[in-house]
């Protein structure tokens, strides 16, 4: 097991270089320019040309590594050796100022965002888990039967229905008809829980999906009719005997699942103004904000490349045979 | 147990959330404002956004103010008390109100304005409005030299570059602007500025945004030179509590980046009769439908933005008396095509829109009465010229081209161009056809509906061929810099009072001239303009020169003036309202400048605060 994660530990770095070439070949592409406005006044020449001199824009290679020196803590590595007299470096990983929101660093956006998005992703997971086994493992006592349809036909509703569209329902029915709940807000008791379901509906199906089919199938296996046989109360051989080995289908997923419950997110967090990581995404891409996009990429593959890693230990310790593998 | 592991993950996702909050619950303030964007910046030398202006007039105090609700929006004293101008209009000196202080308590001084000011002239502050300044004696050169002595820095060899000769670099741009540049401060309370000419707008100016001051102390801590350039390096910390320091009636409580803006008031302001509400929260809810949905759920007094899809619907109901809370109000602003005005395209073909005859031939074939009514929808007012009639006191906009068919086949056959062979299509006297016109546009907007519609105008009455285009903002950004297109959506939005913050657009060689356009005679109007000392010829010719470029030069397409959209509801003694609560002090005004501690919500007792 040490091994295993030992190993995973030492790619990151290089996992993490190459995702950093590949955003920066794709963000220096994108057309147009980083310093001017996009609608009215634009500034003098003299000022467009001190910007792009300040930050780089005119030279790529100086861009690439002077961005990479600061990001990957480096500079402060190199600073605190050395003891350098002059004003420290505010960060370890230095991400960089954002273009479009002048009086905010890139590690400011990220420290206020990121949690929120994991909050909001790990609710959801939670959400998703807990809707997705119980429908699945009912489903899958009794196919067939009229419960099992409709766990089915709500998974297929639950897949197909884009995120704003129920999300928008979600807040029509409830804080605008019944006045529960507030619009807009983060932090109130229960602004997490519209959100946090909305994300976590397609997930939910999928896990209802996969529980089922792994429960049928292991339902009818040996070992399920053995412990069936001596006695075992119906429940202790779902919830113990059958569901571990019908829960691995829906392990493997959970490690994507839960990076899309980051990623994803960006039209839930639209739709419910949650403050998450997701639209810095796009509207960074939007704004040719470079530093903004390549700080948030950074900051996310380094956690998505953990989680897939948590997954592999977690997968791991169910079934012991993959680590031999 | 099997529970656990998901159990542990919702007491960790709730513990987080918890964590994040960033709207807690709690005691509503005097008025909560909803607005789609959080303020790019609380720096005003760099802002450029009405929503960033309107946090920085709560927050800071500039020399003057404007009587936001008189029709005149007359310019009165603030941080100043009384001013004197020299008689050939050239000086004006500015008493400081000796009551003017900032929030830490420290008075308000005229040195403060000069360093502010200083750094808007400064290139490396990036600060959109630095033109402006250039209005000061001696700044415009100052700018100059500031920038070149910033480039022989640069390229002096590294052993002469330290931390000691940036300094020393600042120091020589220091004296150098307080000898060369016209500002100066006899006393802490006096400041005397120096004006390259007689401008009848200067006071407008300095209640204008770009003008604030800001804390010299609160900056300085924030303020690096870099030994590599020697430029100025500006980090923005202290533009964020607990750090911010203001002179306004208001200063910042809180600030979560995009979620909420408190404000609360400034303990020493001068004049805290002046302030009706006190506290202040700003929502920032970017999804416009959302936005609309928390303002009808009650989470805000006032929707200070809406762009809704639906607006119009909303109008029309509005039109029927069923919604009175929706307000629609003229605004400082105008939406146009742009004509390419360049002899030639990006591409090297002859641009057929470079002479003026076939730009008025384009602009007299669109009916924007149509293009209002039945394509946008949203109750704007038709632009017959690129300022807003009455929005300028003195000035007469002129009356622009109409919708006249015929007068446009008539322009193009001026310029060589008919159909000659009756086959539908625009020939020249080469028997060459008129070149497919690129309508260039941004995804998002109303612009693609336009095209479409301009589009078919242009096919049907002038026998041209059309094709849309469309591009990204960033793109499209570029494109319309370099005028790599023939016709492109545009907008403008006015700053000061005065003619002169459109009509600059036209200038030969403007850095906001997007159509190149470049004429002699519309030149030497503008600089007649500024060499006029009488404030009343000065208009009679920037009225002409409106008139020029709106009906002869035509290098735009005027087709509406904006509108801003609020929702509030409106005051309780306003006629006719059923409220017994409502929002008050909202100004009207097309420069919609609003003084957010003038704003008050009128509550009843009985309702909920």
């Amino acid at each position: 097991m040490m091994r295993l994660i030992a190993r995973r530990l030492a790619q990151i770095p290089l996992i993490l270089l190459a995702i950093y070439t590949v955003t920066f070949l794709l963000a220096w592409a994108l057309p147009g320019s980083a310093v001017l406005n996009d609608e009215g006044r634009q500034p003098p020449q003299a000022v467009l040309e001190a910007m792009e001199a300040q930050y780089n824009l005119r030279s790529p290679g100086t861009f690439f590594v002077d961005y990479l020196y600061h990001a990957s803590g480096v500079k402060w590595a190199t600073e605190s050796l050395k003891g350098d007299a002059g004003r420290p470096s505010r960060y370890i990983f230095d991400l960089g100022p954002s273009f479009r929101y002048e009086d905010w660093s890139v590690n400011e956006l990220i420290g206020a965002s990121l949690p929120v998005s994991v909050a909001l992703g790990a609710l959801a997971v939670t959400f998703a888990l807990a809707i997705g086994l119980t429908a699945g493992i009912i489903g899958a006592l009794r196919p067939g039967s009229l419960i099992d349809t409709a766990t089915l036909g709500l998974a297929l509703i639950g897949i197909s229905l884009p995120a704003f569209v129920v999300g928008t329902i979600l807040l029509i029915t409830f804080p605008v008809w019944l006045g529960i709940g507030r619009i807009g807000a983060w932090g109130g008791p229960g602004d997490a829980i519209l959100p946090a379901l909305t994300l976590s509906l397609p997930m939910a199906a999928y896990i209802a999906r996969l529980t089922r089919m792994g429960m049928i199938e292991v339902m009818t296996s040996d070992y399920v009719r053995t412990a069936r046989a001596k006695g075992l109360p119906a429940r202790t051989v779902v919830l113990k005997h059958a569901l571990k080995n019908a829960f691995l289908p829906v392990l493997s997923y959970l490690g994507p699942a839960s990076a899309a419950a980051l990623t994803g997110s960006f039209v839930v967090e639209k739709v419910f103004n949650v403050p998450g990581l997701g639209r810095h995404f796009v509207d960074a891409v939007r704004n040719k904000d470079l530093f903004v996009i390549m700080g948030v990429t950074l900051a996310f593959s380094t956690i998505l490349v953990l989680l897939n890693l948590l997954v592999d230990v977690l997968y791991a310790w169910v079934d012991p045979r993959i680590e031999q593998e | 147990m099997r529970w656990l592991p998901i159990l542990a993950l919702l007491a960790a996702g709730a513990l987080l959330f918890a964590a994040t909050a960033t709207n807690p619950a709690g005691p509503r303030p005097d008025l909560t404002i909803l607005q789609p964007v959080d303020v790019n910046t609380l720096d005003p030398q760099r802002m450029s956004w009405t929503h960033d202006f309107r946090i920085a007039y709560a927050i800071y105090e500039g020399l003057c103010r404007w009587e936001s609700h008189s029709p005149n929006f007359p310019v009165v004293p603030a941080a100043a008390r009384t001013w004197e101008i020299s008689p050939n209009g050239l000086t004006y000196t500015f008493h400081l109100d000796e009551r003017a202080r900032w929030s830490n308590g420290e008075p308000v001084r005229a040195q403060d304005f000069i360093y502010s000011w200083k750094r808007a002239l400064m290139p490396e502050t990036a600060a959109d409005y630095t033109k402006l300044f250039f209005l000061i004696a001696g700044a415009e050169d100052f700018f100059g030299w500031r920038t070149e002595q910033l480039e022989r820095y640069t390229a002096r060899p590294a052993g002469e570059k330290s931390a000691e000769s940036a300094a020393a670099l600042r120091r020589e741009a220091d004296a150098h602007f307080a000898t060369s540049v016209g500002l100066a401060a006899p006393d802490d309370r006096t400041l005397r500025i120096d004006l390259v000419r007689p401008t009848p707008y200067f006071l407008d100016l300095m209640a204008f945004g770009a003008f604030l001051p800001v804390h010299p102390p609160t900056v300085e801590a924030w303020v690096d030179v870099d030994a590599q350039t020697g430029a100025i390096r500006q980090a923005h910390g202290w533009t964020k509590p607990p750090h911010i320091v203001t002179s306004g009636p208001l200063t910042i409580d809180r600030w979560v980046f995009k979620r909420e803006l408190d404000l609360r008031p400034n303990p020493h302001y001068r004049d805290p009769s002046l302030i009706k509400s006190g506290r202040i929260r700003t929502l920032i809810v970017e999804d416009q439908n959302t936005s609309v949905l928390a303002y009808e759920s009650g989470a805000a007094d006032w929707h200070a933005d809406v762009q809704v899809d639906y607006i119009g619907d909303m109008l029309a109901q509005q039109r029927a008396g069923e919604r009175e809370d929706l307000h629609d109000f003229t605004a400082f602003g105008t939406y146009f095509w742009s004509f390419n005005c360049k002899e030639h395209l990006a591409d090297g073909r002859r641009n057929p829109f470079a002479d003026r005859r076939v730009r008025r031939a384009f602009s007299l074939a669109v009916n924007k009465q149509e293009l209002v009514e039945r394509v946008r929808r949203s109750g704007e007012r038709v632009a017959d010229s690129l300022i807003p009639r009455g929005s300028i006191p003195g000035f007469e906009p002129a009356r622009g081209l109409p919708f006249d068919p015929q007068r446009a086949r008539a322009e193009l056959q001026d310029a060589g161009l008919a159909d000659r062979d009756n086959d539908g299509f625009l020939i020249n006297q080469a028997r060459r056809r008129f070149p497919t016109v690129e309508i260039l546009y941004t995804p998002v907007g109303p612009h693609r509906d336009l095209a479409i519609a301009i589009a078919a105008m242009w096919e049907r009455e002038l026998g041209v061929r059309t094709r849309l285009a469309v591009r990204e903002t960033k793109v499209f950004r570029n494109s319309v810099k370099t005028q790599d297109y023939m016709v492109a959506r545009g907008s403008w939005f006015g700053d000061y009072l005065d003619p002169t913050t459109f009509l600059d657009i036209h200038r030969t060689g403007d850095g906001n001239n997007d159509r190149a356009v470049s004429d002699p005679h519309y030149d030497e109007l503008l600089a007649r303009a500024e060499r006029e000392s009488d404030p009343d010829s000065r208009m009679r010719i920037l009225e002409e020169a409106a008139r020029y470029a709106d009906e002869d030069l035509v290098p735009v397409l005027p087709i509406f003036h904006y509108n801003q959209y609020y929702l509030f509801k409106p005051p309780a003694d306003a006629q006719g309202s059923p409220n017994p609560g409502g929002l008050r002090g909202i100004s009207t005004h097309p420069r919609l400048v609003q003084y957010l501690y003038e704003l008050e919500v009128v509550r009843v007792p009985d309702e909920e605060p």
